[in-house]
């Protein structure tokens, strides 16, 4: 645990440098949090001045110095409520900043990751990094870091207090809160375990309610409610018998501690009455002890389960250092190097080319050398893990080669900045993915500066002005999430007009594979031929139509580029091409 | 989340809160009444404490250390009372919170199985109006959130019978001090109450900046691809800085709330100690308490901090657990149950006979998906119902499996209205399989016989016949593979393959299938329906297919456009006879001919 709570520390130290926001102010901050737990300890004192100096002795009271030692007492109060409550804010102040900035960094660095579009199944971790993980430490810093700031001054205070009222009973107490506070840590280690244990059994109680749920359709059809019923229940059960079981394991747990705490006290009335008949403790303070050994004991309480709160936050914030600690995969070259891609349109060449995921064990392509000409249609094929995508997003550089070099236009796509390769070259993956907002926003997310006018022509001169006309609200319908209120065919109809009106020299085109109503098809077939008539472009085909209209076509097996040429020479050659055109032929006319 | 149509004031939360706590206090009476008990005892060894400390004071502390009395035992006996003490409070806490949790698991468990078995009797177009992400929250994070006010209740009971203590105490002692607690304490309990209150409704205010920036992160990773293609990347993160930041805000306002709140409730009881210390003072110069008492209040004020927070707490839990009951209540109160009749189905694997006679279907009124359905299907045929995207096929065959009931017409099996049936038992005779093949998270034949069969051989067979045996041999544990939670380890094909086996497994005197074998290869498609044909299983088959190879097996092909059935015939006289049909199975040809010039497709 030692070594779990030093690199929570490191990493705490890294966020301050990174997100300076955390930190700004944090000395000051400090300093309010001590004023304002030092003053909490005024209670005892109070008591102790007022009960030696006053009530205990045999002396008529002294009004005066009464009221005088219990207004300093409530000054010193409100002094620390102010000073607590500025030291909240400010706290809340910082955390809230230093975070939002934490997080938007993440964000801007995942986006240069290319995991963030090769491994779709992290997807889920990596937005944890935006949206969960900032969220652990942020409410560790809201609840539990004043709570461990303001326990342990609290802490220190007493034992400070207790030491200037009397350093033997002091003893006493100390020797029994520590061994106090190690029963807490194994109780806590316990409870950790067993909680480990029924989050398995959550998990698995979850997934049976989810099924009952997703599965509904299914179980309706074949009427298995009651068996599904059944599942569910004997689940929930599990769940429950895990959960109440840990429950009054925690219950006995921490009460167990609830009587050490009262022995401590009785320890000391035991203790404290022995000094006080040999006169050296006086009565009043006798009772002040009694109220310091309060303010002790709740903090530590506290600081056991704020560990816990400390070790998650602290585990989520190296996940977002790594995060930030990824170096990109895909470079930006430097200005001073970078070369601009030639006017007009662009060619295309593959020279050595490997590719290899960072922890595959082969290679995805291999040695692939070929020249796309300038204005050339080519339309690429193969099986599903062939390397035709990978293909494709080497192109684009959305991925970097392994060995072996590409090159557009003459120039090394390495040497070429983002902002020019980008503004050049459009790629249209082959789901369309569409953003929840309108027709209009979607396309002009492919040119921030065009205007309705331009949008508007932009459906004219890929022949879908019908299309968008036959929509009640046209351009300003709205898609929903993922352009789910659209069909599959519809969303890259609007994907083919957001690449067109980049007007870009080549072009990437992943076809889309789900069965489109025939008239759509249609249209989205014209859309593609005039978006690609004039320019460069690589078409992903899945439909072989598609490359049988293609000036080349280029064929992928297992990373490697086995055939090379036009549709019908490929049908002639009676290889892999010829293979799956029979394939598929058989589909399609029965 | 927050919705900002319905603002309810705290009156009718707390009026729906105590409602719904008594709904669940009498689903488990006895648990709720031990963990109050737990709590009471909890509470008295407080105030018992604190009489205590405050009654050593008076006659240990003061006579033995000040007045020099010997001690005997009398500290002895003291500490082992304070031990004393401290134990029955430990065991209060022990009945408290065993009690208690025994009443928050049980009562979570409780709405779980409610939810589970209510969405199980509704129908499917209640199940269709809502987001399956939504029911899933509901089930997940609204049922545990309409339980949490129960974690805190007891003790919050206890917290009110300590607060309400503490006032007997102080006025038993004495009036004037009486009057001063009394008035700090209700100062604070309405600060803090108000407080709460406020914190509350910011809090949903922060949940949903948080939904904006999980939803941005979300929609900007798995559109990762064409934010990076576009070159957008510094537009995504401008936009999600946007929502971070008014996240932040947000944060801050709730942040300078806390503080205030914080400054005020953790002060106002200490304040009063002092306060009731010095104007005890006077009241002991008037000879009217005694040291000891103004002990054990000024230890008891002391010991209140918690307990006058908790109660901002339970409130908070209150409203909580209000508005995610709201959201328990939506499903639970529903009145869209399935209505079923008592006939029984017969399951000798003989082919039905179906009938539709004037069916229509909308999900909104005047918006007709379907209707002037007349279809008659004899038994043992095979037909393909056809039409373009949108035509209402799948809707037309979700009817015919029961899924959904017609707005009007009837739907009859062998003349038996599908409605009659008693529950569970038209599934006996009709088997439907979908385009999307939902795997539980079970094993391959349990997938297969559903916790209905159990035979291993009838499961083996009806693998045989949906070619998945071949694949299932090659898995880790063969039939007993798990599969994993939608049967993730397999891909869309096989899951489609296991699907369509465990409808053959039942031997169906109706089978339909909606595009069922999609992601199947054409090859593999084609094994499938030759093993099917040769097979003895002499079902009525009803099946929406879109490739010409599926269509051509059929014996007659329902054309479909518009909601309405255009035409009933065989695919040649289709061909003749509807242009649109012709225009849809020719597409593929077509389209290669224009394109090559020349080119292939057999003649169909």
């Amino acid at each position: 645990m030692s070594q779990e709570s030093g690199a929570t520390w490191g990493a705490l130290r890294r966020a301050f440098v990174v997100a300076p926001a955390l930190r700004k102010g944090l000395g000051l901050t400090l300093v309010l949090t001590a004023i304002g737990t030092a003053l909490r300890i005024v209670v005892p004192f109070a008591v102790q001045q007022i009960l030696d100096g006053q009530l205990f002795q045999d002396a008529p009271i002294d009004g005066g110095a009464i009221l005088l030692k219990g207004g300093i007492a409530g000054i010193a109060m409100v002094v620390s409520a102010l000073a607590a409550r500025a030291a909240t804010i400010r706290l809340t102040r910082s955390a809230a900043a230093g975070l939002s900035d934490l997080r938007v960094m993440t964000f801007a660095h995942l986006q240069g990751l290319s995991a963030l579009h090769t491994e779709s199944e992290r997807r889920g971790a990596l937005v944890a990094r935006i949206t969960s993980d900032p969220e652990t430490i942020a409410r560790f810093m809201e609840w539990g870091g004043p709570g461990l700031i303001v326990g342990s001054a609290q802490i220190v205070l007493a034992v400070g207090a207790m030491m200037w009222f009397d350093w033997r009973l002091t003893m006493v107490v100390l020797v029994g809160v520590g061994i106090y506070a190690v029963a807490l840590l194994w109780f806590q280690d316990i409870l950790r375990r067993a909680h480990d244990k029924v989050r398995v059994l959550v998990g698995k109680s979850l997934t049976a309610v989810g099924e009952s749920i997703s599965g509904l359709p299914v179980i309706r059809a074949f009427g298995v409610e009651a068996e599904t019923a059944d599942r569910v229940r004997t689940a929930l059960d599990a769940q429950f018998d895990a959960e109440y079981r840990t429950g009054r394991l925690g219950a006995f747990l921490f009460s167990s501690a609830e009587v050490f705490a009262g022995a401590i006290n009785g320890l000391v009335v035991v203790v404290g009455v022995a000094l006080g008949t040999q006169g050296s403790l006086s009565a009043g303070t006798l009772v002040a002890f009694l109220f310091l050994i309060n303010l002790f004991v709740e903090p530590i309480q506290m600081l056991v389960e704020v560990i816990d709160q400390a070790q998650s936050a602290g585990s989520g914030l190296r996940r977002i250092l790594g995060v930030l600690d990824t170096p990109s995969d895909v470079p930006e070259v430097s200005p001073r190097d970078a070369i601009v891609l030639p006017e007009d349109m662009l060619d295309v060449s593959f020279d050595g080319v490997r590719f290899r995921y960072p922890d595959g064990e082969a290679d995805v392509l291999v040695d692939v050398s070929v020249c796309i000409s300038k204005g050339e249609n080519v339309a690429v094929v193969g099986e599903t893990g062939s390397g035709k995508t990978t293909f494709a997003k080497l192109v684009t550089r959305l991925m970097d080669t392994s060995a072996g070099s590409v090159r557009l236009g003459g120039v090394p796509v390495r040497a070429i900045q983002f902002a020019d390769l980008r503004s050049r070259i459009a790629y249209v993956p082959q789901e369309g993915f569409l953003f929840d907002t309108t027709i209009e926003a979607n396309v002009r997310y492919g040119k921030l500066s065009a205007t309705q006018d331009e949008i508007r022509n932009a459906f004219a001169e890929l022949g879908l002005t019908t299309w968008i006309d036959s929509l009640v609200d046209g351009l300003a319908t709205e898609v929903g999430e993922r352009g789910s209120q659209l069909s599959a065919g519809e969303r890259q109809l609007v994907a083919l007009t957001r690449a067109w009106i980049a007007q870009p020299s080549l072009l990437v085109l992943d076809e889309a594979t789900s069965a489109v109503d025939p008239a759509l098809d249609v249209q989205l077939r014209q859309a593609m031929e005039r978006i690609t008539r004039s320019r460069t472009s690589v078409t992903i085909a899945h439909r072989l139509s598609t490359a049988e209209a293609a000036d080349r076509v280029l064929v992928f097996a297992d990373g490697v580029l086995v055939e090379d040429g036009d549709h019908t020479t490929l049908l002639e050659q009676q290889g892999v091409y010829a293979l799956m055109h029979e394939d598929w032929a058989r589909g399609t006319t029965g | 989340m927050a919705d900002p149509s319905d603002n309810p004031t705290l009156r009718a939360v707390l009026a729906t809160g105590f409602r719904l706590v008594g709904r669940y206090i009498s689903w488990h009476p006895v648990a709720f009444g031990l963990a109050v008990l737990g709590a009471g005892m909890f509470a008295s060894a407080i105030i018992g404490a604190a009489l205590f400390v405050g009654s050593i004071a008076d006659t240990v502390l003061r006579p033995i250390i000040e007045e020099g009395e010997p001690a005997g035992n009398r500290a002895i006996v003291a500490g082992l009372a304070l031990l004393g003490i401290a134990t029955w409070k430990a065991t209060g806490i022990v009945v408290r919170r065993t009690a208690a949790g025994y009443l928050q698991y049980r009562t979570q468990a409780d709405v779980r199985q409610r939810l589970v078995d209510k969405q199980l009797s509704l129908t499917l177009a209640w199940y269709q109006q809502r987001s399956v992400g939504d029911l899933l929250a509901v089930s997940d994070a609204d049922a545990q959130g309409a339980t949490f006010v129960l974690a805190p209740l007891p003790y919050g009971a206890a917290a009110a019978a300590l607060l309400l203590g503490t006032m007997v105490m102080v006025f038993f002692v004495d009036l004037t001090l009486g009057i001063i607690v009394l008035f700090s304490l209700v100062v604070v309990l309405a600060v803090n109450l108000w407080g709460s209150w406020q914190m509350f409704q910011a809090y949903e205010r922060i949940q949903a900046r948080r939904g904006d920036v999980s939803d941005t992160a979300h929609e900007s990773f798995d559109g990762a691809l064409t934010v990076k293609a576009l070159g957008r990347e510094d537009y995504e993160t401008s936009r999600l800085e946007a929502k971070s930041q008014a996240l932040r805000d947000e944060l801050v306002t709730v942040g300078v709330l806390r503080g205030n709140l914080r400054a005020i409730v953790d002060t106002l009881p200490p304040l009063t100690s002092v306060v009731v210390l010095v104007v005890g003072a006077f009241r002991y110069d008037a000879g009217a308490v005694s040291p000891g008492d103004l002990v054990a209040i000024t230890y008891l004020l002391s010991q209140l901090m918690f307990p006058i927070r908790l109660v901002g707490f339970v409130l908070w839990e209150i409203a909580a657990s209000v508005a995610a009951w709201r959201r328990v209540g939506g499903v639970l109160d529903s009145d869209e149950v399935q209505q079923h009749g008592i006939l029984e189905g017969t399951s000798d694997g003989s082919g039905a006979d179906l009938s539709t006679d004037a069916v229509a279907f909308s999900y909104e009124p005047g918006q007709e998906i379907l209707s002037d359905i007349d279809l008659t299907i004899e038994p043992g045929t095979t037909i393909a119902i056809v039409g373009p995207t949108g035509s209402g096929k799948s809707t037309l065959v979700m009817l015919l499996a029961r899924l959904w009931d017609p707005i009007s017409g009837v739907i009859t099996l062998d003349a038996r209205d599908l409605r009659d049936f008693a529950p569970s038992e038209l599934p006996t005779e009709v088997s439907f399989v979908g385009q999307e093949a939902f795997l539980f998270d079970d094993s391959v034949s349990g997938n297969i016989g559903l916790g209905i069969i159990t035979e291993g051989a009838v499961i083996k067979e009806a693998a045989d016949l949906a070619a998945a045996t071949e694949f299932i041999d090659l898995l880790p544990n063969g039939f007993a593979t798990k599969v994993g939670e939608r049967g993730a380890s397999l891909s869309g094909g096989q899951r489609q393959r296991i699907a369509l086996a465990r409808a053959l497994a039942r031997r169906p005197r109706l089978l339909i299938l909606d595009d069922a074998t999609s992601a199947v290869d054409p090859s593999v498609e084609s094994r499938i329906q030759a093993a099917l044909s040769s097979s003895n299983m002499p079902a009525t088959v009803v099946l929406v297919a879109y490739r010409p190879s599926s269509i051509r097996l059929a014996d007659s092909i329902v054309y479909v456009e518009d909601g309405r059935i255009v035409a009933h015939a065989t695919h040649d006289e289709l061909m003749r006879t509807q242009p649109g049909y012709s225009r849809l199975m020719l597409a593929y040809e077509r389209d290669a001919e224009g394109r090559a010039g020349n080119v292939s497709g057999a003649p169909l």
